[in-house]
């Protein structure tokens, strides 16, 4: 077979295409949890097109990292639950297994900079907290005190007094309430909501698994 | 007097067929604070939106979607309060205290803002504008406001929603008067809807100018004299060059509703021609369409529910005229006779009809318009071949075009890569009665 002429790669001539370069893989694949430092050894042997290449074995097992790291933020912020008292401290539980947490804080943190945010993450039994500042702490004690300690010292804000009620069951009926039952498509709910979402804490006791539950198992209902 | 809760499932019932994307905005954080320069400020937008949650139909449910008031004087025949009895509105405070709640239990993103209209237009907006600067002054929200125009309403008012929005949309509900007048009879196209629409867009062209004025003299940089050019540049169509308009508020611009499927003779081609003529002549930035569907106790609760599948097809038609730069008449070579889009993607029946008189498409040699019209090759595929071209890379193995991203699947039957065209089966063995290979191999 004649080989062709072109010996370029077309990922190589736009430098960036699809995958990650190898300063992302360099900077992002720490916060997975079985890096070893050996991988980043290896990284910095390949070349860049094979890196990017998804064909190459190496390549996918990267891309595969890289995007369970991304996976796990993106799922955190779209699930995590949170409460946040009148003295401006937000709150939640998350369950985290790779090295997120400070992508997930300062998430909250541009959404609420003006208060104090307590993440808990079940997978290390650690408390991470972010302040106005920016600044991240990472503690092993539990939610409560952490929280309970903050407060102390903080004074009461008015417009987070205003919304000290229970926010459950307004959620749930606005939840309800936007059901069009004629339009119902399980197979796409589960594509946007999978199974391993539920285990998370936000969704744990959801409205949103009332309707997984549907769909029992003989042996679950057994 | 209703609870919060009661009020929040009748009045979410009724929006339920609302349609709004999640937070479609983007701000930049080097303007100075919209809404005063406090550290207190709490919210902020994404890009792309983040779903917090999903109803079981798979759609994102990323907003604080209800009604402010389902009391109503209009009576439209496919509305959903038109069944409800009871009557019921928030008051500003309560409205705003749910949404702060909400937002603060990280389950929602913004706020969709919609009313039925009591009494007059301009008294229920003027309670709509309560909440919303409530939660802008006194709760600090910066984050993400679709604000709905109700039919009617006066300009001094939407000055205000603009100032105050990261969206603003109004209801056409049908595409001409005809139609409209079938559906909801006491409502004007022109003077409550197309006017409205044109406040609109003059509001935003002025606030945009005006914003862009206090921003040279505060700073001097390039993004300036790019947000410039976003606002003034359109296309050859006459649609907006830019998504964006790069202002600091109001950046998801004026969209609009249909309801497909209501009205007895509206075709699609009546509803592509309202939704071509609004891209050009009020800068919508989209159009949504919601399928019709019959609620008992309304005055079509007899009539046949339009299917889901027309509502999709009008959602790829509108891409292909938005971002793939298709023309009007372009879609109109695909219509049956009826008007109507036929079943399958718009964009291969076109293709068919187009490379058949056109011939096959080379990539080394296509222009952008070109390639774009080749099914798996869409805006960004389609700038990377560009871009490649420009570095003198040719294009000799399908698999050069696999890696930038184009589905092969798709565009193998109308491309010629190295002088040869990989066919389907079909035409491979009936020659004669392919439509594709007659083009030019």
């Amino acid at each position: 077979m004649k080989k062709s002429g072109n010996c370029q790669d077309p990922l190589k001539v736009i430098g960036r295409a699809k995958g990650y370069s190898r300063n992302e893989l360099i900077m992002n694949l720490p916060r997975h949890a079985k890096f070893t430092p050996n991988l980043i050894e290896q990284i910095e042997k390949l070349p860049e097109v094979h890196l990017r290449n998804s064909g190459s074995p190496m390549a996918k097992k990267l891309i595969r990292m890289m995007r369970e790291i991304s996976t796990e933020t993106y799922r955190a912020i779209q699930f995590t639950r949170t409460e946040i008292n009148n003295k401006g401290v937000l709150f939640g539980v998350v369950m985290l297994k790779h090295r997120v947490l400070d992508l997930v804080l300062k998430y909250f943190h541009k959404r609420w900079p003006s208060c104090i945010i307590c993440l808990y993450n079940e997978h290390t039994h650690k408390t991470g907290i972010i302040n106005e500042k920016g600044i991240i702490r990472v503690v092993k004690i539990s939610l409560k005190e952490v929280v309970q300690e903050i407060s102390r010292t903080r004074p009461n804000i008015p417009y987070f007094e205003d919304i000290q009620f229970s926010g459950e069951q307004i959620f749930e009926t606005l939840y309800n309430s936007q059901i069009i039952t004629e339009r119902e498509n399980p197979r796409y709910f589960k594509k946007m909501i999978p199974n391993y979402c539920y285990e998370l804490p936000g969704m744990r006791n959801g409205v949103e698994k009332r309707f997984i539950s549907r769909n029992k198992k003989l042996n679950e209902f057994l | 007097m209703p609870s919060t809760l009661e009020k929040i499932r009748i009045l979410g019932e009724n929006s339920k067929y609302d349609i709004c994307a999640s937070t479609a905005s983007s701000r930049i954080d080097k303007y100075p604070k919209l809404f005063g320069d406090t550290n207190k400020w709490i919210g902020a937008t994404a890009n792309a939106g983040i779903c917090h949650s999903y109803t079981p139909d798979g759609r994102c449910m990323s907003l604080f979607k209800t009604l402010y008031t389902n009391k109503c004087i209009y009576n439209c025949k496919y509305c959903f309060s038109q069944n409800c009895k009871q009557r019921l509105s928030f008051t500003p405070e309560e409205y705003a205290r749910t949404f702060m709640k909400l937002y603060s239990m990280n389950v929602v993103e913004g706020i969709f803002i919609s009313s039925g209209v009591c009494g007059s237009a301009d008294d229920t907006t003027e309670e709509m504008l309560e909440a919303v600067r409530l939660l802008r002054f006194k709760y600090h929200f910066q984050g993400y406001i679709h604000f709905k125009c109700l039919p009617g309403v006066s300009q001094h008012l939407l000055k205000e929603a603009i100032c105050l929005s990261d969206r603003i949309s109004v209801n056409t509900e049908a595409s001409t008067k005809e139609h409209l007048a079938e559906i909801a009879e006491q409502k004007d196209f022109m003077n409550d809807i197309v006017t409205r629409q044109r406040w609109l867009k003059q509001i935003r062209i002025r606030h945009n100018e005006e914003t862009l004025k206090v921003m040279k003299d505060w700073r001097q940089d390039n993004h300036l004299k790019f947000q410039e050019k976003m606002i003034k540049d359109r296309r050859e169509d006459g649609y907006k060059k830019f998504r964006w308009d790069g202002a600091p508020i109001l950046n998801g611009g004026q969209t609009t509703q249909f309801v497909v499927g209501a009205a007895e003779h509206e075709t699609d081609w009546d509803l592509l021609k309202r939704i071509d003529w609004q891209y050009r002549q009020i800068d919508l930035r989209r159009a949504y369409f919601s399928s019709f569907i019959p609620i008992a106790g309304t005055p079509l609760a007899n009539k046949v529910a339009a299917p889901l599948a027309r509502e999709h097809r009008l959602y790829q038609s509108d891409w292909l005229l938005r971002i793939y730069h298709y023309k009007l008449n372009d879609l109109k070579e695909v219509l049956t006779e009826e008007g109507n889009l036929p079943s399958g993607d718009p964009k291969i029946h076109f293709a068919r009809q187009y490379f058949k008189e056109h011939g096959l498409v080379d990539p080394n040699q296509a222009s952008h318009q070109e390639l774009l019209r080749v099914p798996g090759i869409g805006p960004i595929s389609a700038k990377r071949i560009i871009n490649l071209r420009a570095q003198k890379f040719k294009f000799k193995r399908r698999e050069d075009l696999k890696s930038i991203g184009v589905v092969l699947k798709r565009a193998d039957p109308y491309l010629i890569i190295n002088g040869r065209n990989q066919t389907t089966l079909q035409d491979f063995f009936n020659p004669d009665e392919s439509k594709i290979s007659q083009g030019g191999i």
